[in-house]
């Protein structure tokens, strides 16, 4: 009998599952890796869990009642969901908000940008295993929170716009409550971007991990602080100049190292911006009415297409409506920029670690609920591992 | 160093969170969209905050037998279930007589589900 | 404005028809065969650094028997966002896929087939179930056409 005198060991690729229950943040998504030992050979982007059919829904439904249900599409986000669609149908019926309604609004979507951030950064602290930090800025972001609650009366959901101007109004002490919150998130806020920007054990885990070349991230379609992080000056807000933001000076952020902690960083700055314009606001509202009677409104709108785009705090959100006449919209497309930023992502994963894929999905802000759907495959990986084994098979690869 | 000094500073503070159910409830604004519900003395069942109610749940009930009002001709009145409603205020704000009453009550989880009518028909018990 | 006048010089050759989208997007109806001749050279002029596909809409169009196509190119240096529209016929929709000129394309294509059953020649990845659920494509029908019952 002959013995054997050598082991062949084959290398087989791992598929490793992370989610679809919390792969990274707490949202439905499926991230297939296939890893060969601990680098990232490919990676397939499972969604479609929270799927939930609303441009079907937005059809079948007359504008009204589209403008909370849009509002519903994310939580985090709302504000600007209904901002873009509400600015999407005062196009089409050619209304023009108060000056005053226009500063509450972008005051609203402001907060929002604030408190979004601060969200994100905390689960990228929570993923890199950093739980003190997660907790001391989802602490501060209560305060934010509050801020939201006083001006809009809800603490996540505000309901805030209404075709042609806002729904509630602030006065004098809500007013004054509100600076004395931002004059305590502020330095918060200054201490947790040092904090980001000095210390040791985050700077490990994000800088160089997940770099994305401008070029990569022009053509695959990202936006938001990812295109920024990676050096493109595109702020929707600032090409736009929507509502009150053509009165309002602000800086766009663009970082040029284009990794995770460039990302991160860009959002940072990007809340320190925010709060800027939010203390510029409370100071230099203009003065008039700001509330619309809704019982005063047509119940009809005008024919027409129009294509808004508004800076959700992940990048660019946008709204087309088609309509044909009557109570009801032909055709509502909502286009999120976590469809863009993460379903178009699957390049950006190889040749990293298995364990820096969520740190890598964590710094695209990914948000399901808004993207509610779809399966990338990155056939370039596949091809990569076939060859691998096929030379494993006929033997070219020493073993 | 200044791990020392975060440190003493996390031990003599106060929790910042709140033990909810038990000890008092979280702080809430006072004009925070909380539970609503309609007063018969203003409604007149007209049904508009059913027709626009984005999530519909509101359904619109006859009045009992022994209320009769003069304003309210149809007899109808709405009736919100809370457990399907987004408190959106649609309806506060589309009602042409102001008739909704709104509060901050913001506790409402239940293992039945709530409806507004025993809140609308005391309004004119009173 | 007169970038926007630059863009109607390069598609000129192409263009059968012009209007806005509100507010102020300027959109170009070109057929279906000249799409990819178009995008190439828009990229010519612009780079590959300065426009991505913002997205690719589907209009299904019961009454006229077409799916018009928009796709909504925002070009950064102009700093606005312009369409090309497409029209197929609703009975075969074939439209020139672009994801091998701009692999950000990949969503927005796979999307438009999956809801609407627009077929990107070319797109190798399209598949049924991507963002439906299994039980309404086993019935074989697209969520988002108007005569669909879902």
């Amino acid at each position: 009998m002959e013995r054997a005198t050598s082991l062949i060991k084959i290398p087989v690729t791992l598929e490793i599952p992370i989610g679809p229950q919390h792969p990274a943040i707490h949202e439905p998504i499926l991230i297939k890796v296939y890893a060969d030992g601990e680098e990232v050979v490919g990676v397939e982007i499972g969604t479609g869990y929270n799927h939930r059919g609303v441009e079907k829904l937005l059809e079948n439904n007359t504008f009204y009642k589209d403008k909370f249900i849009v509002s519903r599409i994310c939580g985090i986000c709302n504000t600007v969901h209904e901002n873009c669609f509400v600015r999407a149908v005062e196009y089409l019926a050619e209304i023009k908000p108060s000056p005053r309604a226009e500063y509450l609004r972008v005051l609203v979507m402001e907060l929002e940008r604030i408190h979004s951030h601060m969200l994100i950064n905390a689960i990228m602290a929570e993923i890199i295993g950093f739980d003190t930090l997660f907790m001391y800025i989802m602490r501060d972001r209560e305060l934010i929170m509050k801020a939201k609650e006083i001006v809009s009366g809800g603490r996540v959901l505000a309901d805030f716009h209404m075709f042609g101007g806002v729904r509630r109004d602030i006065d004098e002490v809500k007013r004054d409550k509100l600076i004395e919150i931002l004059k305590k998130v502020e330095p918060r806020l200054k201490y947790y971007r040092k904090l980001f920007e000095n210390d040791p054990t985050i700077s490990k885990r994000l800088t160089e991990i997940g770099v994305l070349k401008t070029r990569d991230v022009v053509s695959h379609g990202m936006v938001g602080p990812i295109l920024r992080g990676s050096g493109v000056r595109s702020d929707t807000r600032a090409e736009d100049r929507y509502d009150a933001y053509d009165e309002i000076k602000f800086n766009v952020i663009v970082r040029s190292e284009g990794d995770s902690l460039a990302r991160m960083l860009v959002r940072w700055d990007e809340a320190l911006e925010s709060l800027e314009m939010c203390k510029y606001i409370l100071e230099h509202l203009p003065s008039g009415p700001a509330i619309v009677d809704e019982r005063k409104l047509p119940r009809t709108f005008p024919a027409g297409e129009s294509f808004t785009r508004v800076e959700a705090p992940r990048g660019e959100l946008t709204y087309y409506i088609q309509h044909t006449g009557g109570s009801k919209p032909y055709r509502v497309k909502v286009r999120t920029p976590s469809f863009n930023n993460i379903i178009n992502s699957g390049f950006s994963y190889l040749r990293h670690s298995i364990a820096d894929v969520p740190v890598i999905l964590v710094s695209y802000d990914p948000c399901i609920s808004c993207m509610e759907r779809a399966i990338v495959v990155n056939l370039r990986d596949g091809v990569e591992k076939k060859v691998t084994l096929k030379e494993i098979a006929m033997g070219k690869v020493k073993l | 160093m200044s791990i020392v000094k975060e440190v003493l500073k996390n031990l003599l503070s106060k929790p910042i969170t709140i033990e909810y159910p038990r000890k008092k409830p979280t702080p809430v604004e006072k004009d925070f969209r909380g539970r609503h519900y309609a007063d018969l003395k203003k409604c007149t069942g007209c049904t508009l905050c059913a027709i626009e109610c984005p999530s519909n749940c509101i359904t619109m009930e006859k009045l009992p037998e022994n209320i009769k009002l003069k304003h309210n001709p149809r007899g109808l009145y709405p009736n919100i279930n809370y457990m399907s409603c987004v408190f959106c205020y649609r309806c506060v704000t589309v009602c042409p007589v102001d008739a909704y009453i709104t509060t901050n009550e913001y506790r409402l989880s239940s293992v039945k589900e709530v409806f507004s009518r025993e809140l609308t028909l005391q309004t004119v018990r009173e | 404005m007169s970038s926007i006048k630059e863009i109607e010089d390069i598609f000129s050759s192409y263009i059968i028809g012009k209007d806005t989208v509100k507010p102020n997007r300027p959109r170009f109806h070109i057929d279906v065969s000249n799409l990819k001749e178009a995008i190439t050279l828009l990229k010519q002029r612009f780079g590959e650094e300065a426009l991505y596909i913002s997205n690719i809409i589907g209009v299904d169009k019961i009454t006229e028997g077409i799916i018009e196509v928009n796709y909504f190119i925002h070009i950064i240096p102009l700093a606005n966002t312009i369409v090309i529209k497409v029209v197929v016929p609703r009975d075969k929709p074939q439209v020139p896929s672009l994801i091998d000129m701009i692999p950000g394309a990949y969503s927005g294509e796979c999307e438009t087939y999956d809801l609407l059953g627009v077929d990107f020649v070319g797109n190798k990845y399209l598949k049924r179930s991507f963002f439906v659920p299994t039980d309404v494509v086993s019935r074989d029908i697209f969520p988002l056409r108007k005569d669909a019952k879902v």
